[in-house]
């Protein structure tokens, strides 16, 4: 399978109430239809790490920070962010990426319809079956007109897998997307997102601070490991292969 | 793109109506600072300009008075009658032939009373509909229509005296009362007349004839006739120290109530200050009060302006976002104080105007004033919203994703 994300020596640092934080990637690889798990616990950086291969958040430092789409040319994402050109990386995650946050992140003022379809709309993507058909498969094909609002946090999150898988990505990242359920309710709904990802032939990078989930599921983990540097000012979290 | 501009005004329309009790209260906020400055304007352009007005332009501050008597033709009269700066000018004749005596059936008294020759566009008759024409109608002050108790309408006998070839000669001329002049324009005892009939008893009393009412004497004199003096007004106020200055050039002696004009004009002056340091106080206020709170909006807004952001909406287009929505409290803010300033211009003008008996009105606004309040509204919400969506844009988009 062809590499889609490869990173090399990619940094990005923070400060967080006047303690440093960093995150390293000395190399990672990910491949074509990977299913990738971020495992590690809270502060540690899944979500930074996350964000930046969302193209959401820009690295300080990278040697290389490539994404190749499928049926795409490769793009230099540390150099798209470097020259600023934030409307092309907007252009990319339309085309190529959807994102589930933990809360959903669904646009409360739209019927569930509309936010699933939203990512269709901004590309001009005609109207077919395959939204429907995916709602069926998620199990909210009765909640389509309702407003987020009125929705189960567990509801909520397979609306998002459903908006996120709506525009044929050909990658899908999870953000920590069962935190807030109840464990048989995470179970079911990451049960049916595995079918579905492995049925649309779809890469899946998921953050996850939840080890069960890891070992049920065949997901490739990545390790990381923390440590204090720089007299105890910088905690340093290290994710690789 | 074209998709993406449809979809953010939709977009940002459905959350507007969605959050209708925070847009209410947006809206409301806006119109509670507008509409009292509207009022304030509203008072401002009614009772306080036309008050202001009504000073600067009261005709005995626009008099130029002759002193003393000179010698004016109709080519003088016709020249300041074309001057841009002066409103009426006509002539006067000599005081003592201006006389004439009142008798009506309804006193039994005769008044002498004084003629005062007036035309189209006199200042004291702006109100009086129909101005004396010919040689039968006059109009009276209040004071001599009280004296010989009579009405609009109504008919008095006039006559004249002289001593004419050593007999004493008096003619009748029976008068219509066209219209009273209010005590308010004029407290004198006055009688106003046209040109011609001043002329026609100023030529009865120099002992010539006035065929026209069948008065004999002398031939009547034909030559080109000369007035001892002018009752003259300024077009206004700031025009009296030019005319002054320009009639003494001309070797003619005249008074005007200088001190008492430059008064008016200061205090039109300091009026009109403490008006726009007023206004100039609300408006700033009103921009920042305006502008503070919808740039608080864009704050509040940045997880889901984030979330646009991550569907793929372009940065640019996200400014829109709270732009858009900040046109839409700006013009719903807008109508709501047009809407609550008419309501009050409406009760302040039924409550107010029975005891202040003045025509005018008292709070009132030009079309153009509520369109200009819509483009100050309008600018300073886009203005607010621009400068928060820009801060909104700017920041990367992941920022606002984990905000509760």
């Amino acid at each position: 399978m062809p590499v889609i994300y490869s990173l090399k020596n990619v940094v990005k640092s923070r400060v967080v109430e006047d303690a440093g934080f960093r995150l390293r990637v000395p190399s990672i690889e990910i491949k074509a239809q990977e299913n990738v798990a971020l495992v590690g616990h809270s502060g540690c950086g899944k979500s930074t790490l996350l964000d930046m291969l969302a193209l959401a958040l820009h690295p300080d430092s990278a040697d290389e920070f490539k994404l190749t789409p499928i049926d795409d040319k490769s793009q230099d994402i540390a150099r798209l962010w470097q020259k600023k050109k934030q409307n092309q990386l907007a252009k990319i995650r339309r085309q190529h990426i959807g994102y589930v946050l933990q809360q959903g992140g669904l646009l409360p003022y739209l019927t569930v319809r509309e936010n699933i379809e939203l990512p269709r709309k901004l590309m001009n993507m005609p109207e077919d079956d395959s939204t429907r058909s995916i709602a069926r498969v998620m199990g909210i094909h009765r909640q389509l007109d309702k407003l987020p609002g009125l929705l189960s946090a567990g509801e909520r999150q397979r609306v998002a897998f459903t908006r996120a898988l709506s525009h044929r990505p050909s990658i899908l990242l999870a953000d920590e997307p069962t935190a807030s359920l109840d464990p048989i309710t995470a179970r079911k709904i990451m049960a049916v997102v595995m079918e579905l990802v492995k049925g649309l032939k779809i890469t899946m990078i998921t953050a996850s601070h939840d080890w069960a989930h890891v070992y049920k599921m065949d997901l490739r983990s990545l390790h990381q490991e923390a440590e204090v540097v720089e007299n105890g000012n910088v905690y340093q979290s290290t994710f690789r292969d | 793109m074209f998709t993406q501009f449809n979809k953010i005004i939709s977009l940002s329309f459905r959350d507007y109506t969605h959050e209708w009790r925070m847009s209410g209260c947006f809206v409301l906020a806006l119109a509670s600072v507008l509409a009292p400055m509207m009022i304030l304007f509203g008072l401002k352009f009614g009772i306080v300009s036309s008050m202001i007005n009504g000073l600067i332009e009261n005709p005995a501050n626009r008099e130029i008075r002759a002193v003393g008597s000179g010698r004016y033709d109709d080519a003088w009269f016709e020249r300041f009658r074309a001057r841009k700066d002066v409103a009426f000018v006509i002539p006067k004749t000599r005081a003592l032939a201006a006389t004439i005596q009142l008798k009506s059936p309804n006193a039994s008294r005769i008044f002498s009373t004084e003629m005062l020759a007036t035309a189209e566009h006199d200042p004291l008759l702006v109100n009086v509909a129909s101005k004396p024409q010919g040689y039968y109608q006059i109009v009276l002050s209040e004071s001599i229509a009280d004296k010989l108790k009579v009405h609009k309408g109504e008919r008095v006998d006039g006559s004249l005296v002289r001593q004419f070839r050593g007999k004493r000669e008096r003619v009748h001329i029976d008068l219509q009362v066209v219209d009273i002049v209010p005590v308010s324009v004029i407290s004198r005892k006055m009688v106003f007349v046209s040109l011609d009939l001043i002329l026609a008893t100023e030529s009865f009393k120099d002992g010539r004839a006035v065929t026209a009412l069948g008065w004999s004497g002398d031939a009547e004199k034909s030559t080109m006739r000369e007035f001892p003096s002018f009752r003259l007004y300024a077009r206004s106020i700031s025009d009296v120290e030019n005319l002054v200055k320009d009639l003494q050039q001309q070797g003619i002696n005249v008074k005007a109530n200088i001190s008492e004009i430059k008064t008016v004009q200061s205090i039109d002056h300091n009026l009109s200050i403490i008006f726009w340091i007023i206004a100039c106080v609300g408006a700033v206020g009103f921009s920042f009060s305006l502008g503070a709170s919808l740039w608080a909006n864009v704050d509040r807004k940045r997880r889901e302006l984030s979330i646009l952001r991550l569907v793929g909406f372009h940065g640019g287009k996200i400014i829109l976002f709270p732009v858009l929505q900040s046109m839409y409290t700006g013009f719903l803010g807008w109508l709501l104080a047009v809407l609550m300033y008419l309501l009050a211009e409406q009760s302040i003008n039924q409550l107010l105007a029975p005891s202040l008996d003045i025509d005018q009105v008292i709070c009132y606004l030009l079309p153009q004033h509520f369109f200009w309040a819509l483009a100050l509204t309008m600018f300073v919400a886009a203005t607010a919203a621009i400068l928060g969506g820009i801060r909104a844009s700017r920041i990367e988009p992941s920022d606002g994703l984990r905000e509760i």
